[in-house]
């Protein structure tokens, strides 16, 4: 067991020209209070408020709020090393794949690597082009598929609504929750979930569960629960949290969770109690509702 | 004035029309002042002879045009593969036909290891076993406290003991997709795809950018390409960081560095107007020995793996087509910005589709910035018929075909990947140069070992591992073979003005044969021994 915290990994993928990189721009300009470390193939079009830049060499912009974006060069997984290796550890590490890439090719090394922390794939679904793409007979099955393998997905360029007729055939090859990024207030609650060392009862960290948009809720106890049945648990929780995290006591050791849409991730941990965090959209669930079947559980 | 050598051979093979062959060669500042006869120099001066060479054969050192640096570096770890294979010291490893084989020879080799390191095996290639898959069980036969891994010869899979799986955490809980779980629920020690592989080799400290970085990688590499007798050696998908750049020119520039170094930028991913960029300033840093300012492109898998993306009727057994590694559009704009910023480009294709995809790309950049000399080259082109290859010889388009695949892979495509019908007509030298298109034949080594004559022989042969002649109708003749495998692939590297024939005026680089090519029957091209190379005049005995 590792003495530093776990790097939780999110990877957003999407095609070219749906959205990614302004998403980045958004993320690291936010006040989500993080460290966060960004990867992507190249600078062309990450376009950083010159007020926030602190430095920048080479392959390395560094920001005045403790992020860092960085170029990951040819090789992806000897960044994710470097990555790992830096000190101090970066709070979470965001890598935005290339436009054709499988980002569950990428996300899969955080439930593999014990010092990881699965973050999730949010795929940006770009609102106009994409039938289209997906039909293509060049690309459409990348394009679906990187759709199947989606923990969250963000529809960009919608004018206002996700088009029905592509609301349908997403929800036709996905489980995962579909958002209108025009719609979000904020989008590190939904790409970070809001990450801190010891959640305070009641309250999400980061001050993000301040915005009226995002439901949090959290709990600390001591209740146990064999992996099975917490296994059973996570699949039965309730629709529209999206992201659920924390430290759950078990008879063998304690279990560390990391839940994004449809993804649940277990890994051995250390903790002394029971606590998690869980996020949705306060149009789709509510904090009682989320108490409600935690505690039916821990009955 | 410097001196004059000429070398005395038992026969020189020039690949040069005006003298096809001769007996002596003239060198003076490591370049060809002359060819012909014992006096082919004495109008230019003083001579000095050199019999040294005398019984050997001497042909124009070979060129590789797609290899990776990898494969010399890969031997500081154990080998494990199916074929016989030599080391860059000379030294033969057995291959291992089975299984038990693999247990038993790297038991021998974990006792040249110290205590506390990991066993890192390489080039396993379990298409070619029949019956069990290797496992943990397999190799926890070799040592349960050390820990092991075997990377397969595809470099896509793995398979490691107990002790290794151990230290990446892997266990009946893990749930993680490559990690390959038995009927027990325990894993099974084979781990599939980078994600999966990636805990095992950061604990091991398997480092693959290391293995063309440094300078005992660069050295090793020259070796493996002196005892094949290549005197140019790509290096096809090279990161080059500007402190590796500095690395490559220290090495490359000693005399006793026996190879001309052609690293190719790789560009998958990046941004065409920084990589062009980067491309357009590495050509000018540029030596005798260092050639620097093309780049690769990717675009689709493997045929073997069922990621090449293949036309209709696709694969054999239904697998879904294969996937792009750069998309369409990417490798379109890609092609765009390089044409019109005059780089060369060396564009991975497997699969007919691919290929395809290419040869639109280029011809459309060719519309907008015409470059008559861009010489692009499409790598692999296996599934390439005779209607592409118009097509490359019309746009001016280079093939750098991916011979050696008959051989190794010939059998396998026939039964389980694109069958018969096409796997005749693969790797098509025939048809490239019926339609007058500049061909070159490669290894990609490490994938296949490095070694322009077996490549040759394939080429001529077409025979598969089973024995057969696969697709009889695409043989080319020796003397065709061996100009694929100098001038040929000097063309696709722009360096057919330097090296690639033994004609006055070029360097004076060189492969020592043990036996005339041209002589031997077509059969034994393979077997021709590979004494040592010449480069700049300056003699590297294997």
């Amino acid at each position: 067991m590792s003495v530093l915290p776990r790097l939780p990994l999110t990877v957003i993928g999407g095609y070219l020209g749906a959205g990614k990189t302004t998403l980045l721009n958004r993320l690291l300009s936010e006040p989500h209070g993080q460290k966060i470390m960004v990867m992507v193939n190249d600078f062309g079009a990450i376009n950083i408020d010159a007020a926030l830049i602190a430095q920048a060499d080479g392959d390395t912009i560094s920001l005045t709020n403790g992020c860092v974006c960085c170029t990951m060069g040819n090789d992806l997984f000897m960044a994710l090393g470097d990555a790992l290796d830096r000190r101090p550890r970066p709070d979470h590490l965001v890598i935005e794949a290339s436009g054709i890439a499988d980002p569950a090719k990428i996300a899969m090394a955080a439930r593999a690597e014990p010092d990881m922390a699965y973050g999730g794939i949010a795929v940006v679904v770009d609102g106009q082009n994409w039938p289209k793409l997906a039909d293509d007979p060049l690309i459409g099955a990348q394009m679906r598929g990187q759709v199947q393998v989606a923990d969250v997905l963000l529809v960009s360029k919608t004018g206002g609504m996700v088009p029905p007729s592509l609301a349908v055939r997403l929800a036709a090859l996905s489980r995962a929750p579909l958002m209108d990024l025009a719609d979000l207030p904020q989008v590190a609650p939904v790409l970070l979930g809001g990450v801190a060392p010891a959640p305070q009862p009641g309250a999400l960290p980061g001050g993000m569960a301040a915005h009226p948009a995002y439901v949090g809720w959290s709990h600390q106890g001591a209740e146990q629960f064999e992996r099975r049945t917490l296994e059973a648990l996570l699949a039965a929780r309730p629709a529209g949290i999206y992201r659920l995290k924390g430290h759950v006591l078990s008879p063998d050791g304690a279990l560390e969770v990391h839940v994004v849409g449809p993804t649940v991730d277990i890994k051995p941990a250390q903790s002394d109690s029971t606590r998690m965090v869980a996020i949705g959209l306060a149009s789709q669930i509510n904090r009682e509702t989320i108490a409600a079947w935690w505690a039916s559980a821990a009955a | 004035m410097a001196p004059i050598t000429v070398f005395q051979a038992r026969k020189i093979i020039t690949m040069d029309p005006n003298c096809p062959e001769a007996t002596h060669v003239a060198v003076r500042d490591g370049r060809i002042l002359a060819v012909g006869g014992a006096g082919c120099a004495d109008q230019w001066g003083d001579v000095v002879h050199d019999h040294s060479l005398a019984d050997a054969v001497l042909m124009p050192g070979m060129v590789e045009g797609h290899a990776h640096m990898m494969a010399g570096a890969m031997w500081k770890f154990a080998y494990a593969g199916f074929h016989d294979r030599m080391d860059p010291q000379g030294k033969w490893w057995r291959g291992k036909p089975d299984i038990a084989t693999v247990v038993r020879d790297l038991t021998d080799y974990a006792q040249s290891l110290p205590e506390d390191q990991p066993l890192i095996g390489w080039g396993l290639d379990p298409i070619f076993f029949t019956g069990e898959r290797l496992s943990r069980a397999h190799l926890d036969q070799i040592s349960t406290t050390r820990p092991i891994a075997i990377m397969f010869s595809n470099f896509h899979l793995m398979c490691v003991n107990s002790a290794a799986l151990a230290q990446a955490g892997y266990d009946h809980a893990t749930n993680v997709e490559g990690v390959v779980k038995g009927p027990d629920g325990a894993p099974t020690g084979e781990l599939q795809e980078m994600a999966a592989m990636f805990p095992v080799m950061r604990r091991l400290g398997m480092d693959f950018r290391g293995l063309s970085q440094t300078e005992a990688a660069i050295e090793s590499y020259g070796a493996v390409c002196m005892r094949a007798g290549v005197t140019t050696v790509t290096d096809l998908y090279s990161q080059m960081e500007d402190a590796d750049l500095a690395i490559l020119r220290q090495v490359t520039a000693r005399a006793s560095y026996p190879t001309r170094l052609v690293p190719v930028l790789g560009v998958a991913g990046a941004d065409p107007e920084t990589a062009a960029a980067r491309a357009q300033a590495l050509a000018r840093q540029g030596t005798d020995k260092l050639r620097l300012g093309a780049v690769k492109l990717m675009t689709d898998g493997s045929i073997q793996g069922w990621t090449a993306r293949v036309k209709w009727p696709g694969y054999v057994g239904g697998q879904p087509n294969g996937i792009w590694n750069m998309a369409p559009d990417e490798i379109r704009r890609m092609v765009a910005t390089m044409q019109a910023a005059g780089v060369q480009m060396h564009i991975h294709v497997n699969g007919d589709e691919a290929s395809e995809v290419a040869i639109d790309a280029i011809e459309q950049a060719a519309r907008h910035s015409p470059w008559p000399g861009a010489r692009h080259v499409l790598q692999h082109c296996q599934m390439m018929g005779p209607d592409q290859f118009a097509r490359c010889a019309e746009l001016g388009i280079c093939t750098n075909i991916f011979a050696n695949h008959i051989w190794y892979f010939g059998d396998q495509h026939a039964a389980l990947t694109i069958g018969e019908d096409r796997a005749k007509r693969m790797d098509a030298l025939r048809a490239a140069l019926d339609a007058g298109v500049h061909a070159a034949i490669h290894s990609d080594a490490p994938v296949t070992p490095l070694g322009p004559l077996f490549t040759a022989w394939c080429a001529v042969n077409r025979q598969t591992m089973s024995g057969r002649v696969l697709g009889g109708a695409q043989c080319v003749s020796v003397a065709e073979a061996l100009h694929a495998i100098t001038l040929g692939a000097a063309y696709t590297l722009k360096m057919d003005g330097e090296v690639g024939s033994i004609e006055a005026g070029k360097f004076a680089d060189f492969a020592i044969l043990g036996e005339d090519p041209l002589a031997v029957p077509a059969q034994a091209l393979k077997d021709v021994p590979v004494l040592g190379t010449v480069l700049a005049g300056q003699v590297h005995l294997a």
